[in-house]
């Protein structure tokens, strides 16, 4: 089979149509144009973000949380320093080995490493170390839809019982990329008044290595010894968050 | 320009493909005279237009994965592996004026819509898929969300959708389907 010539009539009509199909692509591009070109201040800001600490302008000037949480029990969101996408962390002790994907967990008993950075909402420093209380350090990556659904889970658990008194809660922003939306993690975490502090790993992910883990969310219980009491990858229930609190306390 | 920029020039070319399909299939279930002679007249162009749409579908992955440096998940690869062997044979198909095209095209184009609309839906229900993520490439992330629902795998999905209807209009004769002028 082949094209039969066109009538003049409808070469005429099917220009038309090229015609508008063109427009229709030119208008878009040049709403593009148009709508980046006001952006350019957005743009630096965006950009200065992914160096190690951004601008303070990310961070909102109110601090803390506000919804149902009394706000003497719990550390505020941000005091009001620049945020951080990847800082630079120190790692002292042994990584812990790799989280298997089913049998026997071999880090249970291992003592887990300190960890010593800054935090994401603020840069203010934050460590988690053997300081012979209890911990919960839930590893999140912002662009994961999992840790995007497991953070607002979290974080209204922690606002009709506020923080745990036995338990530490800490969490670590890792496997940070710019280019996989929800980005930077501070605005994420901010906007989701997510009151646990939340430690900035680096650019090597070298706290979510030395946890041993593989995926996001993960989380690692602590006992009062030090020592890796239970290790959980993936999404969980608040059931289920409740059992890995109750091992840490072992 | 940047990839923000990107995100959106793409995202207003899949919501302009997704208005040209849903007119392309209004002409071609639409019943009336005025309708058939613009079903014709889109007959004549339609073979045209979809190795356009391929080539900028096409474009468009490579941008995302060679100049952004988005990593492809697997169900962006089988997306791929249907989108990018049409830009060939319908470009073949348009310069010999073969209205036969139709029959090895629409698979591709069928498959791929297929895949699109999964991986869509997987991305907005994630927990189906898995419940965690890994730091290679996870299907269920949104490395673009543009107005909120416009995600790479709504963009293919909107090529995927009007290339099937250019290649069902392109399939007849525009001089047989048209109305006497």
């Amino acid at each position: 089979m082949s094209f039969q010539p066109s009538q003049p009539q409808r070469k005429n009509r099917s220009s038309l149509i090229v015609a508008v199909a063109s427009t229709v692509v030119v208008a878009i591009v040049a709403v593009v144009l148009l709508s980046r070109g006001g952006d350019d201040d957005t743009a630096a800001t965006t950009t200065t973000a992914s160096s190690s600490a951004s601008s303070a302008s990310s961070v909102p000037d109110t601090a803390g949380p506000t919804v149902g949480i009394a706000p003497t029990s719990l550390p505020p969101i941000t005091n009001g320093g620049p945020a951080t996408v990847t800082g630079s962390l120190a790692v002292a002790g042994s990584a812990l080995p790799q989280f298997p994907e089913s049998g026997a967990d071999k880090a249970v008993g291992l003592t887990f490493p300190d960890l010593t950075g800054v935090k994401v909402t603020d840069s203010s420093p934050l460590a988690i170390t053997n300081d012979g209380r209890p911990k919960v350090i839930i590893y999140l990556a912002h662009w994961c839809p999992h840790c995007q659904k497991e953070v607002p889970l979290l974080t209204g658990w922690i606002a009709d019982n506020g923080m745990p008194q036995g338990v530490d809660l800490y969490a670590v922003s890792t496997g940070v990329a710019k280019d996989r939306g929800n980005y930077p993690p501070a605005d994420w975490l901010i906007k989701e008044q997510f009151p646990v502090p939340t430690l900035a790993d680096d650019a090597k992910n070298t706290a979510f290595g030395a946890a041993g883990l593989t995926s996001f969310p993960s989380f690692v219980a602590v006992g009062a010894d030090g020592t890796v009491k239970v290790r959980a990858a993936g999404e969980l229930s608040i059931a289920q968050f409740e059992q890995v609190l109750e091992a840490a306390q072992g | 320009m940047d990839v923000a920029s990107f995100n959106l020039l793409f995202a207003l070319l899949a919501l302009a493909a997704a208005t040209g399909a849903l007119i392309v299939t209004v002409t071609l279930v639409a019943p009336g005279e005025a309708i058939r002679g613009l079903r014709a007249d889109i007959a004549g162009v339609a073979p045209y237009f979809a190795v356009t749409v391929a080539a900028a579908c096409m474009a468009g992955s490579l941008y995302y994965s060679e100049v952004a440096g988005f990593i492809p998940c697997k169900l962006c690869w089988f997306q791929r592996i249907c989108m990018y062997p049409l830009v060939a044979v319908l470009a073949v198909a348009a310069l010999r004026r073969e209205r036969a095209a139709w029959q090895y095209g629409l698979p591709l184009s069928l498959v791929g819509a297929g895949i699109s609309i999964y991986h869509y839906q997987l991305q907005q229900f994630p927990s189906q898929h898995s419940g965690f993520c890994t730091l290679e490439a996870p299907c269920t992330a949104k490395e673009v969300d543009q107005f909120g629902f416009v995600t790479i795998p709504f963009m293919a999905l909107a090529g995927f959708l009007l290339i099937t209807v250019l290649l069902l209009a392109g399939r007849t004769d525009p001089a047989q389907e048209g109305v006497a002028p």
